[in-house]
């Protein structure tokens, strides 16, 4: 990439610093009373700081099981992202390079699990599954897959919308076979998309609450399910404010391991 | 939160529930224990895992079963896990679903519950009956006792085992309220005297449906004024004064009446906030670690009403499609033995009010409820529960909510 010249870079440089500076104050100001309160061992509702500090939320979180909580819905997070993200690879494909005469119907159906409430689906859901005799677990994967399935379809669609479908056929031209050009040429300049698809589908497994409670037959207690429990009684709101921060660390981590990896591509990219 | 919002929709997609559930194949209901001796039973139970779904919002109880009821469950070889839940009708949910498709080995073996849920579970025949009558321990609750016999006026029938009593209480801030009131009508005339300082939770939560009740028996002269099964000239009759006397009120509460506080949670963090000076539960028990741990202030006091308050008892009931049946009537039976209410009974661990009869228990059983330490902010349950009144039929509670909604809610200024 030419490299612009160094009196118009100091001005947006200022610009964008603060502009970043207002996000990130925007975010962050919420979350530190949610801090704060991690540490509060008393603080009673008038004060403006803890009364007393302490550690006893950790504790309390800790014997809820806090960490098994978290473990059970990173993997359900992980295995939903491994479900869907392929299958909207697919998707995407196929409505991004327009291979099918009439998109708009299978679109409508790929968006349908967005535009319907989970509770209502789990709720329609869970009769129909106990009668197959899907186990729990497996039936809580399929249905988490399912709700993904719009957000990986639909980034992915965007990716493929912006690569050109006569690299794969250069590639092929070259002697690739079908599915090496896919491998070794699309799959590679749709990263970008497949990592932000995987991170979407993550985030559904991660977050729920009815499907995995209601679906899963109570068999799998995650984080969001310990949350919820927590943030329904009074007085809980220094155990509620640690699991919450507790929950967040492993979104934040991937984010974190996402910005790096859409850096690195973008670097290769550019050079 | 998220569950929240799908709150709602829950509510009418169950009732959808429970009217498809009525058509679902006959539940294999009835008793099971059948011939079987207790000691076959406790035998079967062996091995087996109960999964009990309460609602977890109280740490105390979750402690309560973590720490106490699932070791002694484990020496009896049952293994007892608890299903945190933020509300007792996600359990109401799954259970209704089993049932609808005919499961017979289903992942919910107990509930703590009581009033609406366990009626709506009654009424979509979801519940395991004529068990709980058989549990040993049965032989020290009083046979007599209408608040373990009845649940919100649906006869219990042996479809659950009651667990302990609640008291609904009204609580207040010492160092702010000089003279408290005595009587519900007496809460009332304060509140107009002290424009701001008291509001009640927005019915139908669990807390401002009771105090809904609590002033219906107050305003229409007492309990026997007003039938406990839910009749409609009865609800005509007396509705209006109700709603009328609360609508008068509603422009000297917090915010002059124009909104309520969603849930008791709600109400407590205005309490503890300073912004109101009276709060209420049903669950006294947890007054004291709220106080202990700062939440609530140490001037806090519970206020006992002259006309004594309306007080119910929460039970463990077992699903229909329960899958460890054995196992579940073993943790029930164990749940009611004078060793584990006592534990419960202790402000320390949880400070629920026994379901036992402690004229009935041997001297060295009784000995451990009364050596339990007293709390200074909560009095012995036979002063909370002086001249306790019953619940009202849950067909009452549906009618009384919906129809403050038409006629108070928003009658602020």
């Amino acid at each position: 990439m030419r490299l612009r010249p160094a009196n118009h870079r100091a001005p947006s440089r200022l610009r964008r610093a603060t502009v970043t500076a207002v996000l990130v104050l925007w975010l962050v100001i919420p979350l530190v009373p949610l801090v704060m309160w991690t540490g509060a061992a008393r603080w009673s509702g008038t004060a403006r700081a803890p009364q007393d500090l302490g550690l006893d939320a950790w504790h309390e979180a800790l014997d809820a099981g806090a960490l098994t909580a978290l473990g059970r819905s990173m993997l359900l997070g992980a295995v939903v992202a491994l479900i869907a993200t392929p299958l909207g690879a697919l998707a995407g494909r196929a409505l991004g390079w327009r291979l099918l005469r009439r998109p708009i119907p299978p679109s409508l159906v790929l968006l349908g699990p967005v535009a319907l409430a989970p509770f209502a689906v789990a709720m329609g859901l869970d009769v129909v599954i106990l009668r197959l005799g899907i186990p729990g677990e497996v039936a809580v994967l399929l249905v988490l897959s399912v709700f993904a399935l719009p957000y990986t379809t639909f980034t992915l669609r965007a990716t493929y919308q912006s690569l050109d479908p006569a690299l794969e056929e250069q590639a092929r031209v070259l002697g690739a076979t079908p599915a090496g050009a896919r491998r070794r040429v699309t799959l590679p300049a749709a990263t970008n998309g497949l990592v932000t698809a995987a991170g979407l589908a993550f985030l559904v497994g991660w977050s729920d609450y009815a499907v995995t409670l209601l679906i899963g037959g109570g068999q799998i207690i995650t984080a969001p399910m310990l949350i919820g429990s927590a943030a329904a009684g009074s007085g809980n709101d220094a155990l509620t404010a640690t699991l919450a921060v507790l929950a967040s660390v492993p979104p934040l981590a991937a984010l974190a391991v996402y910005a790096t990896v859409v850096a690195r591509t973008t670097a290769k990219g550019n050079r | 939160m998220y569950p929240r919002r799908a709150r709602l929709l829950l509510s009418a997609a169950l009732l959808a529930l429970v009217v498809s559930a009525c058509a679902a194949p006959d539940a294999p209901g009835g008793s099971t224990s059948g011939s079987r001796s207790w000691t076959q039973i406790l035998q079967q139970a062996e091995g087996q895992t109960v999964d009990l779904w309460m609602y977890g919002g109280d740490p105390q109880g979750n402690a309560y079963v973590d720490d106490a009821l699932a070791p002694a469950a484990a020496e009896l070889g049952v293994t007892l896990r608890r299903v945190p839940v933020a509300d007792t009708t996600d359990a109401i949910t799954r259970i209704l679903a089993e049932r609808q498709a005919g499961e017979e080995d289903g992942t919910v073996d107990l509930v703590w519950v009581n009033g609406d849920n366990f009626a709506t579970g009654k009424q979509a025949d979801a519940w395991r009956c004529g068990w709980s009558s058989e549990l040993p321990n049965m032989t020290f609750v009083a046979e007599n006792d209408a608040l373990v016999t009845r649940d919100f006026g649906t006869e219990v029938d042996g479809c659950e085992a009651p667990w302990h009593k609640a008291q609904f209480t009204l609580v207040y801030d010492s160092a702010r309220v000089a003279e408290p009131p005595t009587t519900l009508s007496g809460v009332l005339q304060w509140a107009q005297d002290h424009p701001g300082r008291f509001t009640y939770p927005a019915p139908p939560d669990f807390t401002g449906s009771v105090f809904l009740r609590q002033a219906l028996y107050s305003i229409s002269g007492g309990v026997d004024a007003v039938p406990a099964r839910f009749d409609q000239d009865a609800f005509d009759d007396l509705a209006p004064t109700l709603y009328e006397t609360l609508a008068d009120a509603a422009p000297s509460l917090w915010r002059q009446g124009r909104t309520y506080p969603r849930d008791s949670v709600a109400l407590d963090r205005l309490y503890a906030d300073g912004q109101v000076d009276m709060t209420m539960t049903y669950g006294p028990a947890t007054l004291t670690k709220l106080v202990e741990d700062g939440t609530f202030p140490e001037s806090t006091r519970v206020l006992p009403l002259d006309e004594g308050t309306i007080g119910n008892a929460s039970f463990l009931a077992m699903p229909a499609t329960a899958g460890d049946v054995e196992g579940a009537m073993a943790v029930a039976n164990l749940a009611l033995s004078p060793e584990q209410q006592a534990i419960k009974a202790d402000p320390g661990t949880w400070g629920q009010f026994t379901v036992l009869d402690t004229d009935l228990l041997n001297p060295s059983d009784r000995e451990r409820f009364e050596d339990l330490p007293t709390s200074h902010v909560v009095p012995p349950y036979d002063v909370l529960a002086r001249n306790a009144l019953p619940e009202l039929g849950s067909a009452w509670v549906a009618e009384l909510d919906d129809g403050w909604r038409r006629a108070v809610l928003g009658a602020g200024s």
